[in-house]
Formats: structure tokens, sequence, C-alpha cells
């Protein structure tokens, strides 16, 4: 059976799993990024969220979410961010500096999280924004059309009117105005759309429909779908034609401003030398006393081995294949590590409770260098770092924190990788 | 490697995500095909009561893979494709075009008969717009030319004493029949590494036919070489490809196609890169290279990207002092075999194409490598520019014969 050999190998590529890849790859390490499916990077709505609402008031979404975050550290020592804090903001500048190379410019709002327009015409705390949805002064706009369009599923705005209106943030004499475009098209996905937005007709299309409407102060909501590729700028050639600031919203996936950002970290790390195996799935692991010496590697064609100094865990729980479970059973795929359950509550009785699920919080239970802890803290596996959604601890659907403690837990991971000596 | 067997399980673990629809290289240039998603599992769902529930857009999946790649939960999006391709066929027929794209190993045989007058007519103009006309052959893209001799004619086995391992090498048709200097590149890299090789006469692999709904014709061919290769395995070769589409099918889409048992051959089977990667972490590959100070563009075929290893060949080549690769990374060329020849997709295998072109005028390279005879094909179309497959630059590296154009 073939051995691959690396420095450091990175499990997953999700925003955790890159992130260390790219800080292990500055440390001059040979790494090795191995993934089964395209990462859920490409999921996501595209901007980075560290802490969404008030401890103390869950409805309330927070300003500034470092002081909301040092209260979590402070009060729930178990918590991810806790493990991670000391390198929280450095990861974010490691992030924003990656993706400013590539010409996606990742805009913080002064400390404060952004209230950023949904689909569904809910405002939405986030921390960083590529410039394409990063809504601006939105309590001083005079008119804000959304731009729909017939062929196009998933995306209706009425809804996103409806519910706007409802917003105090907007000026009482704010007009929302509705516009149904139409692509000649028998439908449109999100990546269709996307593509003919690029074409210069596309463009010259959705102008010539949306001018009239336009008055003065407006801006322009659409789907997130102005383009794919990072080098035509559909956004601001649009905004150009039409005049007036146009933005894209969050939405269900497909959803292009995580497709983009997913690209941009898989050429980046390309660009590292790091070398990335998609389509296979690590399925074992040899460990001999506290390290792990090997592991197994499927793909759809044969199974190889390979050896590394360090083993990045960055399998994104549930939704990454991370963890499987069976009914009253739960396992972590690879080296089988312990999973918390907490009080082995599964589920809260209520669907859309505001504490959450408790299946939210399981994952496993490291120490501050991420490495897996049994009940007695005492590390399993010494060579093993635990990234990002696999870690036990966090509510990440209801505190909005799962970017932001994967982009700290997988730069700090990244780091210890680095600093281990050959 | 596992073979899994249980289908409704592995169709359970959709969980209607879409990121095969947001990867389908296919659904963001064209509106006539719903959509990976929709065709294969929302619709296999269907099909395992009611095996004709297949959507007429089926025929525009270009079998790129894509979604198995991109997929987090293992779902085999694109064998649940091929199938429904295959029973849209066996209810509906498929057109006599579609009938004879498919059969390459045939037309390659009739071929023979004067390879060289086939190459003359396949570039008549007159001649490629009543085969549009007719049959529905797109007249703008370019037939690959047929060699004056096949591979098989001109490969001679050379005798290595105390040879290091012993291969049979599957050249597929492409390279038999239209660039055998690819597999005469490799046979003299496997000899100078003191690596026996041998040849013998197979039916082409069947995806060809498997891409166009021929399920009954692939199964045959399946049939057939499962049946030759396990004979040779059994006598302690290893299976060499040059191609990765070969390499895919023999590995993976008999088994998920049509339930034969192909453990054996996708634990013996290996691309050439692959199998030298191995030596070399062996420690039994001659690494004396000398320089050679030039600049290529490498773009990965999709089907080599879904086998699940990597990018083997860029490894090795690494080891070539002075060689620079531009690794491409523009996803899928656009023309999936067959599939671009057909006047009706041409324009789509064209648009997939064009990230291909932004991406080589990007990197601003002149000559380009890849392991796809297709894939080499579409992107000299779509460029203009040289292709090659990087075992010619692995020979040349070791001052062997390269049959690179000089």
């Amino acid at each position: 059976m073939m051995n691959k050999k690396t420095d450091v190998l990175v499990i997953g590529a999700g925003l955790s799993g890159m992130m260390a890849a790219a800080r292990a790859a500055q440390s001059g390490k040979k790494v090795t990024l191995l993934t089964k499916g395209m990462g859920t990077l490409s999921l996501t709505s595209g901007c980075i969220d560290l802490w969404g609402y008030e401890v103390d008031n869950p409805k309330q979404p927070c300003g500034s979410p470092f002081a909301q975050i040092q209260k979590v550290v402070e009060q729930n020592p178990s918590h991810p961010y806790a493990k991670v804090y000391d390198v929280l903001k450095e990861s974010l500048t490691f992030f924003q500096g990656i993706c400013d190379k590539d010409g996606l410019t990742y805009r913080d709002n002064g400390g404060e999280n952004w209230l950023l327009p949904t689909a569904v015409g809910t405002l939405r705390p986030t921390y960083l924004a590529p410039t394409s949805m990063a809504v601006k002064d939105l309590n001083k706009v005079k008119q804000i059309v959304v731009a729909g369009f017939d062929e196009l599923k998933d995306f209706y705005p009425e809804v996103l009117v409806t519910n706007l209106k409802k917003s105090k943030l907007l000026r009482p004499d704010c007009e929302l105005t509705v516009a149904h475009l139409k692509s000649g098209w028998k439908k449109l996905y999100a990546t269709s759309l996307a593509h003919r937005l690029e074409q210069p007709e596309g463009q010259r299309e959705v102008i010539r429909q949306l001018k009239p409407l336009i008055k003065p102060g407006a801006i322009v909501l659409f789907p997130p779908a102005l383009g794919e590729r990072r080098d035509i700028d559909v956004a601001g050639l649009i905004s150009k034609g039409l005049g007036c600031p146009v933005y894209e919203v969050t939405n269900l996936p497909p959803a292009l401003p995580g497709q983009r950002l997913q690209d941009l970290f898989l050429k980046y790390l390309k660009n590292q030398g790091v070398t990335v195996i998609l389509s296979s799935t690590v399925t074992g692991a040899q460990v001999a006393g506290n390290r792990c010496s090997h592991v197994t590697a499927e793909g759809a064609g044969k199974t190889f081995t390979i050896s590394a100094q360090t083993y990045i865990l960055a399998t994104g729980s549930f939704v990454g294949g991370g963890f499987d479970s069976k009914p009253g059973q739960i396992e972590e795929t690879i080296f089988g590590l312990p999973i918390n359950t907490g009080d082995g509550k599964w589920a809260s009785g209520e669907f859309l409770s505001l504490k959450g699920h408790p299946f939210n919080r399981f994952g496993i239970d490291v120490n501050d260098r991420l490495q897996p802890v049994d009940g007695q803290s005492k590390v399993i596996l010494e060579n093993v770092l635990v990234t990002g959604a696999n870690l036990a601890g966090s509510e990440f659907s209801i505190e909005k924190c799962g970017n932001g403690v994967a982009l700290a837990s997988g730069f700090k991971a990244g780091k210890l990788a680095g600093e281990v000596s050959r | 490697m596992t073979q899994k067997h249980d289908k409704h399980l592995i169709l359970d673990n959709c969980i209607k995500c879409s990121i095969c629809v947001a990867n389908c290289p296919v659904v963001k240039v064209t509106d006539k095909y719903a959509g990976p998603k929709q065709n294969g599992p929302d619709l296999e769902r269907f099909r395992l009561d009611e095996p004709r529930a297949v959507h007429p857009s089926i025929e525009y999946c270009s079998n790129c893979k894509t979604c198995d790649v991109v997929c987090p939960s293992g779902v085999n999006v694109s064998a649940m494709n091929c199938k429904a391709k295959g029973e849209y066929v066996a209810l509906h027929g498929a057109p006599i075009r579609d009938q004879v794209l498919g059969r390459v190993e045939l037309i390659c045989k009739a071929a023979q008969i004067a390879p060289a007058l086939v190459n003359w007519a396949a570039n008549v103009k007159p001649f490629r717009a009543i085969g549009e006309a007719t049959f529905g052959v797109a007249a703008d893209m370019p037939f690959p030319r047929f060699a004056s001799r096949t591979f098989l004619q001109q490969y001679k086995p050379k005798k290595i004493n105390n040879p290091k391992g012993k291969v049979l090498y599957y050249p597929g048709c492409y390279v038999n029949y239209y660039t055998p200097q690819v597999g005469l590149a490799l046979a003299e890299v496997f000899a100078h590494n003191g690596i026996e090789m041998v040849v013998d006469s197979f039916n082409c692999c069947g995806l060809p036919t498997v891409s166009n709904g021929l399920t009954e014709v692939a199964k045959g061919y399946a049939r057939n070489n499962v049946a030759k290769l396990n004979s040779y395995i059994e006598k302690g070769y290893k299976i060499i490809t040059t191609c990765p589409s070969c390499n895919l099918t023999l590995r993976q889409e008999y088994h998920e196609l049509f339930d034969m048992d192909t453990v054996r051959i996708n634990n013996e089977t290996y691309d050439a890169f692959e199998y030298l990667l191995m030596l070399h972490e062996a420690g039994k590959l001659d690494t004396r290279l000398k320089a050679l100070p030039q600049r290529f563009g490498y773009h990965q075929p999709c089907h080599l990207r879904s086998v699940g290893f990597g990018i083997p060949s860029l490894e090795i080549l690494r080891l070539i002092p002075q060689l620079e690769v531009h690794n491409l990374e523009a996803g899928c060329c656009g023309l999936s075999g067959s599939y671009g020849f057909k006047k009706e997709k041409y324009p789509i295998s064209q648009e997939i194409g064009q990230n291909v072109v932004q991406a080589i005028q990007e990197a601003g390279v002149t000559q380009n490598i890849t392991e796809c005879g297709m894939c080499q094909l579409q992107i000299n179309h779509l460029s203009g520019l040289p292709i090659h497959h990087p075992i010619q630059l692995l020979a040349e590296a070791y001052g062997l014969p390269s049959y690179l154009p000089k």
C-alpha cells in the first residue's frame, strides 16, 4: 500500500481546515489537505460571524462581538472561544490578508457588527462582510429596490420587502420597491444567474430593466449571485450603470459569496505549495501510545496511508461528516475520539428554541493547545489537533460563533503545527 | 477499499445541501439541464419503485463527476445519473449519432482500414457541415487525428533483467489509436526504471458507451475486461493506465454501475504516475533527471480528480530541475468525451471551457500538459496551444525518446 509523507495533514476543507493549512504553510511546513467533499464553506453566506446577540439578551443583536466573546470566555471556560481567544484578532487579520491579496476585500464595521439584510428581510448581525454585501448606512437610505428574477427559485422579493419594512432601522419615509426582472432563461440557479451577469449583455439587460425604478438616494439589493469570478466586479459594474450602490443579500445555497471564498482559499493554498487531495475520505488511524503514526485514506480509487508529524482534525462535525450518529449513539469517525454529549439530551422540545439544541454543542473536548482530552483532562493524542465545528461547547446556530471559532481554532492549530520541530 | 452495496443508504445520505448544484459546470451555463441533485438523488427516490422516473434533461449531464467530488456525504450522484441515462435510452432509444459516438472502439477499428483517408475526410468542411445537418455532429469541433500505426502495432516489449516490477499497460482507445507516443514514452520510462511492461488487446473501457446511455454494450465490454485483467493480476501484474477515464472506469464504474466485484482490480490498478510515485516513495525511482528550463500549464482532468488521489504527476514532475509547471486550477474543460461533439451541446462545452482559456491567459503559458486525451483535444481547440501528456516530459528529462515534437 502506498504511503505518503507530509509534515502536517489537515483533514477537511472548511474554513478551519483551510486556515490551519494556510498558517502551517506559512511556517514552512509541508502541508497536505485532504477532503472528502468540497468543504461546507461554499454553502455558507460568505460573511464572517463572530458573535451575533447579547449573551444576556439573546433577542438583541450585539454591537461589538468582542465584548460578548470576552464575557463568554470569562463565564464559560469550556466554550471553544476560551481555548482560542488569544489568537482571535490575529487570525482575523491573517484571514483578511489572504482575501485582500486576491481582491476579495472583507470589511469590518469599525469594531461593531454589521446588520445586513437577508433574503427574507431580516437583519443579520455579522462581523466581516465582502464589499458586495456590506450595506453602508442602511438607516439613511431613501429607497431600497429589491431585484428578484422570475426564473430564480429561493428568492422572493416580496418576502424580503414585507419583512424589511417592519425594521425600525430604516427611515420612516424609506420607500421599498419590488423589481421583477426577466432573464430570458427557462429557469435559473444562483450559479447560472451569476454566470449570465458576468457577461456584458447580462448586465445591460438588468440595468435596462432596473433603471426606470431608481430614485435619488436608492440602493439595490440582489440575490447573492453577482458573478462567480473574482476578476469581474459585477456589483461594481451594475452599480456604475445604475448610478447607485448595489449589494447582495445572504440567502440559501447555492450562494456565490461562500463559493468565492472557498475558491479563493483553495487556490491560495495550492499557490502556497499545499498538496490538496479532493474526493478522498480518511477512514481510520493507526495509533501508538498517545500518538497517531498514520491514517488510512480511501478515494474512489484505492486505499493509501499518510503519515505526518501533526494531524489536524477539521472534519466539520455532523454536516461535514466528521461525526456519525445512530439512534442513541455518536462517534468521531477517524480516531474514535470521545464526544462530549453533556447530560445526554440531544434536542430541545421546541424546534426553534432560542436556547438552541444540545446536539449542536456535542463535540470533542480539548486543552488550550487544541489536543483532544478525556474526562480527566488527560491528552489522548498529542499530535492530533481539533478545530472548528468539531470542538465541544458552542451552539453556533444561536450564538453565530461558527466562523469565528473556525478561523481562530484553524489559525491556532496551524500555528502550533508549524512550531513542531522536524 | 471497501465496496458498498446498500444503495438505499447512499440515497438517504443526501441531505439536499445543493453543493452538487452549486459546483455543476453544466448548470452554470445552460438552462437545459435540471441539475445533478434533481436528476440524481431527488428522482432516484422515485426510481426505486419506478425505473421510468427519468427527466429528459438527463442527456445534458456530461458525466464529469464533479458532483461526486464535492459531496460531503458520500452520495454517488453521477452513478445515479449514468443509470438514469441508460434507463432513458432503454425507454426512448438513442439517436444514431449517439450510438456511433459511444462506440469509440468500433469507430477506431473501422478507421484502421485507412487512417490517413479518415483524417482527411474528418477535416473537410462540407463533409462536417453535412454531418452536423444530418446527424447532429458539431461541425466546429475537430476530431482527433488517427495515428498511422496504433500503439499496439508499434510497441515492442523490452527484455528487462531482474525487473523491479511487472506491469500490464492498458492504453485505452485514445492512446492506442490517436496518441501512441504517450504509450511509447511510458514504455521508455518504465524500461529505464527496470519495470517490465506487457500489453494485450482489450475492449474499450466502456465509458463513452455509458455516457451515451448504451448500458448493455458497456456491460459486455466490462465483463471481457474484468476477466482478462484478473487473469493478469493472478500472474502478479499491476495494471497501469495513462488515461484517467479508463482508470476510473476500471476501478470504480464497473462496480458502481453493474454491481461487478472489482475490489481486486481497484487495488491493483494504478495511474502511471501513481505507480511511479510509489516507486519513488520506496526509493526505487531513478531521480537523475536533466534540467528542462520550460514552463507548462497543467490541467487536472475531472476523472483524475474524482479518483481521490491528488495529482501524482505534479509530484513527480517536481523532481525535474528548472521545470515550471503551473496548475491551471480551472475545473472541467467542458468536452467530456463525445458530449462536446454533439451539435446541441457544443456551445455548452465551449462555454464551460472558457475557464481554462482564462486560466491559460492569466498564467501566460504557451504550452500545456494534461493526462486525458479528450482534455488535450479540447484545450488545444480552445487555446490553439500545443499540449502533451506529462509522461512525455518525464521521458524527455531522462534523455529518453519522448516523442515530443521538436
